[in-house]
């Protein structure tokens, strides 16, 4: 049997345009927790509502706020929910020509590298497929007063400039919309 | 023209310094077996001087290697031989307080330790705290994305910087925001070692002072039951806010050196800090102490002057054991915390295998070690031995599901082992990453991502998160 991950990765290497959502991705579930490591690793078509009933089960969180927990976890990483990306450890992804690649880990301190894991958090689906992320987590006690953030998207040309060339970095040849 | 006489043309006197003494001083960072002498040394005053540094370096083609305080431990910092060093220090001031907000702006030359005096009468701090706090800087601090003690609880320099602004290298403003819809370009800048622009102004988070912290001091019979105790009080739901562990070698020199009445006839000793309102620490330390019950010596702190005690042993530990050696070597890898102890063991083997001596000190909360690796530079192939032995360990972290650096960065020291870390197709886009921001390659080039020729010609079996080729094959 062929995996999930493979079947992405041939369907992107195929494809000419890619709408990237949590149906499409497919592919849901807790692939690792470890409780005294304050780490969990999900599949990114993962309900939030999923991660945090197994989170509950130890008295952890997610230690950012949460808009909607029915929405998938990689749903909420790629709007940029919040203060999600300080939680963020690591990523799967696959990019516009079906490489699998993974950056940052499963650790709390990690600095090897450019932080891609962080830095495609808000990357809406345009830059890769994001497969599967690493958060920490903390005990429940230590997390209160979450709180919604308001985002501004008045942003500079050279901004946009950065941006438009860092998709061509991750999808060259521009299939996900 | 060249580029001293163009640098000296367009900047107040005192600024580019070229002459042997006055360059000299920046021929390494805190790396010191690297040196390498720049052009020049450019020390500006403020923004627009940078800015004209910039365009002359880009229009002539030279290389810009960025320096805060040079306190680096991988070589980051060290300049080039066609290069400028790009010195910050000059841009020292703290620029605006919010206390309502619990930000300060700040620019990159101010020291870490400054922004926490300049805030303390309003009862806040910045809480990352690198071991060089005293001295290390901000935009250094941002660059590296430094850790400290504290971790933990509190978070690295990216969880605690709210914007920076940047300069690309052709000299244009970028500022960077949490608010900032789209990419994470504010976390992509922190850590990205003076590759893809210069840091020149800071909004720092700042914490409010906990009223009251104490320390849990416990001796172990074992390592294993020390790094056991370390989980054991993360699974019992304390977030400690250090969390620190060292082996009897590390102990023994911290000891003489400070003399704070460590155990001595411990394997290994765990420092726990618990910090909050009074009612927060008393329940923590309820928790701590039941789990630390197997401990062979407990001495909970009674006082702030005991607590800073019982924290002087450990932070002179690079010192003390800097006594006992000619040289040492310190590491950098992590670990998921599971792995303390076998990492520990396998460290011991090492040890025997090089015929080095090793003091380990770890921030054990959050798995980031520093195994001191002793040595004598004068002695020949020593320090080739020594970093034979590091790159063990470096693999082995990597191996074990961890990384080759919790906080120093890569610099130049790691560049070897980032290939065992990462694949090619990984590393290329590292790569285009940077030339996203700097086409021509200017900005601190050669550091942080190795060029995959050299990958190629380490010719190292690729383990990738922990997985070999072939793993049905036999190995020895």
């Amino acid at each position: 049997m062929i995996d999930r991950i493979t079947q992405i990765q041939d369907e992107i290497k195929q494809a000419t345009t890619v709408n990237i959502n949590s149906e499409w991705l497919n592919y849901s579930g807790v692939q690792e927790y470890f409780s005294e490591e304050l780490v969990i690793t999900v599949k990114a078509s993962t309900p939030i509502a999923e991660i945090c009933n197994v989170l509950a089960k130890n008295d952890q969180v997610l230690p950012f706020y949460i808009e909607d927990k029915n929405q998938s976890i990689g749903a909420a990483y790629a709007i940029g929910a919040e203060d999600l990306s300080d939680s963020v450890l690591g990523v799967q992804i696959i990019d516009g020509t079906g490489e699998l690649l993974n950056f940052g880990g499963q650790v709390m301190k990690n600095v090897a590298g450019y932080d891609v894991a962080r830095l495609l958090v808000g990357s809406a689906g345009k830059l890769a497929a994001i497969t599967q992320i690493s958060f920490k987590v903390m005990p429940k006690s230590y997390v209160n007063n979450l709180k919604t953030s308001i985002k501004t998207d008045q942003h500079s040309a050279l901004r946009l400039e950065i941006e438009r060339r860092l998709k061509t970095v991750f999808d060259p040849n521009g299939i996900f919309n | 023209m060249s580029i001293i006489q163009e640098l000296s043309h367009v900047l107040p006197k005192g600024i580019v310094l070229t002459g042997e003494e006055d360059t000299r001083p920046f021929e390494c960072d805190g790396l010191s077996v690297y040196r390498q002498k720049p052009l020049a040394v450019v020390l500006p005053e403020t923004i627009e001087q940078i800015k004209q540094v910039l365009k002359i370096c880009k229009a002539s083609n030279t290389p810009v290697v960025t320096r805060g305080a040079g306190t680096g431990l991988a070589g980051g910092a060290m300049p080039l031989e066609k290069s400028i060093v790009l010195g910050l220090s000059k841009l020292n001031q703290v620029k605006h307080i919010d206390v309502d907000k619990q930000l300060a702006v700040v620019e990159p030359g101010v020291r870490n330790i400054a922004i926490s005096e300049a805030v303390a009468s309003y009862g806040l701090y910045y809480a990352p705290d690198p071991s060089s706090q005293i001295a290390c800087s901000i935009g250094g601090n941002v660059a590296e994305n430094s850790g400290g003690v504290h971790c933990l609880k509190y978070g690295l320099t990216v969880h605690n910087v709210e914007a920076v602004k940047i300069l690309t290298i052709d000299g244009e403003e970028l500022i960077l925001s949490r608010s900032d819809q789209g990419l994470g370009l504010l976390a992509l800048m922190n850590g990205s070692e003076g590759l893809l622009g210069v840091i020149v102004e800071i909004t720092v988070k700042l914490t409010k002072t906990p009223n009251l912290a104490r320390v849990v001091m416990a001796g172990f019979d074992s390592v294993r039951d020390c790094a056991n105790a370390v989980a054991d009080i993360i699974k019992a739901g304390v977030i400690p806010a250090g969390l620190e562990m060292m082996d009897s070698f590390a102990i023994e020199a911290a000891e003489g050196f400070a003399q704070v009445g460590y155990p001595l006839d411990a394997q290994a000793l765990l420092l726990c800090e618990l910090d909050g309102t009074e009612a927060e620490v008393r329940s923590e330390l309820d928790v701590v102490l039941k789990v630390l019950s197997g401990a062979s010596s407990i001495k909970v702190s009674d006082n702030e002057q005991e607590r800073l005690d019982l924290w002087k042993g450990r932070k002179s530990a690079f010192p003390a054991v800097g006594r006992l050696s000619p040289d040492y070597y310190c590491m950098d890898g992590t670990i998921p915390r599971r792995h303390l102890a076998d990492m520990l063991e396998k460290i011991n083997q090492l040890s025997k295998k090089y015929q080095l001596r090793v003091a380990n000190v770890f921030h054990a909360g959050d798995g980031n070690l520093h195994p001191l690796i002793l040595y004598d530079a004068n002695i020949e192939g020593e320090l080739e031995r020594t970093e034979e032995f590091g790159t063990e360990i470096l693999k082995l972290s990597v191996d074990m599901g961890g990384s080759i650096t919790g906080e120093h960065g890569v610099g130049v020291e790691k560049l070897d082992a980032m290939c065992h870390q990462f694949n090619n197709k990984e590393l290329e886009i590292f790569h285009k990453i940077k030339a996203v921001f700097d086409p021509e390659s200017l900005l601190n080039p050669g550091k942080a991502v190795p060029e995959l020729h050299r990958c190629a010609e380490l010719g190292a079996m690729h383990v990738h998160h922990g997985q070999l080729p072939h793993p049905e094959l036999e190995r020895f």
